[in-house]
């Protein structure tokens, strides 16, 4: 059975944007109420992770399906990014359930 | 080697400061050389002060639960009010509809964070069927400087 792995992986990086929604909105709650070095670096990490999981999006939705040779090379190594990204979802759901407990 | 040691030194942490290594001989039960290591904690490493929040002296309480304290105010929704049944019940203990009247919060949702406090061991239930009464465990009451710290952070809302 052949998985496009690619997909997989831009799909797990949708879905890491949805739950870093959910976490950001609420570290900017708190933010907004206790202004401190805590809070401020609990926004900044979780906007980072954000970046880079658009920055994985946009690669796949521009570079990726432009370059018939770069997608070539990309899907060689996809499976790796589809682990690291699914890795990273788990990782945020657990993030995500005891932040919203 | 000797920055750990210096740090220590300053620090003024005397418990778990070094640990020690020595080779007895049994026949005349005396050691024969001693060697002392200090343990290794990232606590001990790196002053405590760069971890400051604010400029409130923090030296007192324990850094592991001031970690455990921020996240579980700053770092979870609701949390604030999590702060603020802390802050209540540190000098009078109350029960849950009392903090929810004074908070003026829904009685369910104090339940609910009493709970997370209690999982965490922050807060303890008195042991009474009816009404019973919700109280800081040791460890909350060693560092409240912790608390006082955040809450200055918080304001008067």
């Amino acid at each position: 059975m052949l998985i496009d792995f690619m997909l997989g992986a831009v799909v797990s990086a949708l879905l890491n944007i949805t739950l870093l929604l959910v976490v950001i909105a609420t570290y900017v709650q708190n933010m907004r109420v206790i202004r401190s070095y805590y809070t401020s670096g609990l926004v900044l990490v979780t906007v980072l992770l954000m970046i880079q999981n658009i920055v994985i999006v946009l690669f796949w939705s521009t570079l990726y399906m432009d370059d018939k040779a770069l997608m070539m090379s990309a899907d060689m190594v996809s499976h790796y990014l589809f682990a690291i990204n699914v890795i990273q979802t788990i990782g945020l759901s657990v993030l995500v359930w005891i932040t919203r407990r | 080697m000797f920055y750990l040691v210096v740090q220590n030194y300053q620090l003024n942490n005397t418990q778990n400061l070094k640990k020690g290594f020595f080779i007895s001989d049994i026949n005349s039960e005396q050691s024969v050389f001693t060697i002392t290591l200090p343990t290794f904690s990232f606590s001990k490493i790196i002053p405590t002060n760069i971890f400051s929040f604010s400029g409130t002296d923090v030296t007192q309480s324990n850094p592991r639960f001031r970690m455990i304290l921020w996240s579980i105010i700053a770092g979870t929704r609701g949390g604030i009010n999590r702060a603020k049944i802390l802050n209540l019940i540190k000098e009078t203990p109350m029960n849950a509809n009392k903090i929810a009247t004074v908070l003026n919060l829904d009685h369910k949702t104090v339940i609910h964070h009493v709970k997370i406090l209690a999982k965490n061991e922050l807060v303890e239930k008195a042991e009474k069927d009816y009404g019973a009464e919700y109280y800081l465990t040791q460890i909350m009451k060693n560092n409240q400087s912790v608390l006082e710290e955040i809450m200055s952070k918080i304001g008067p809302k």
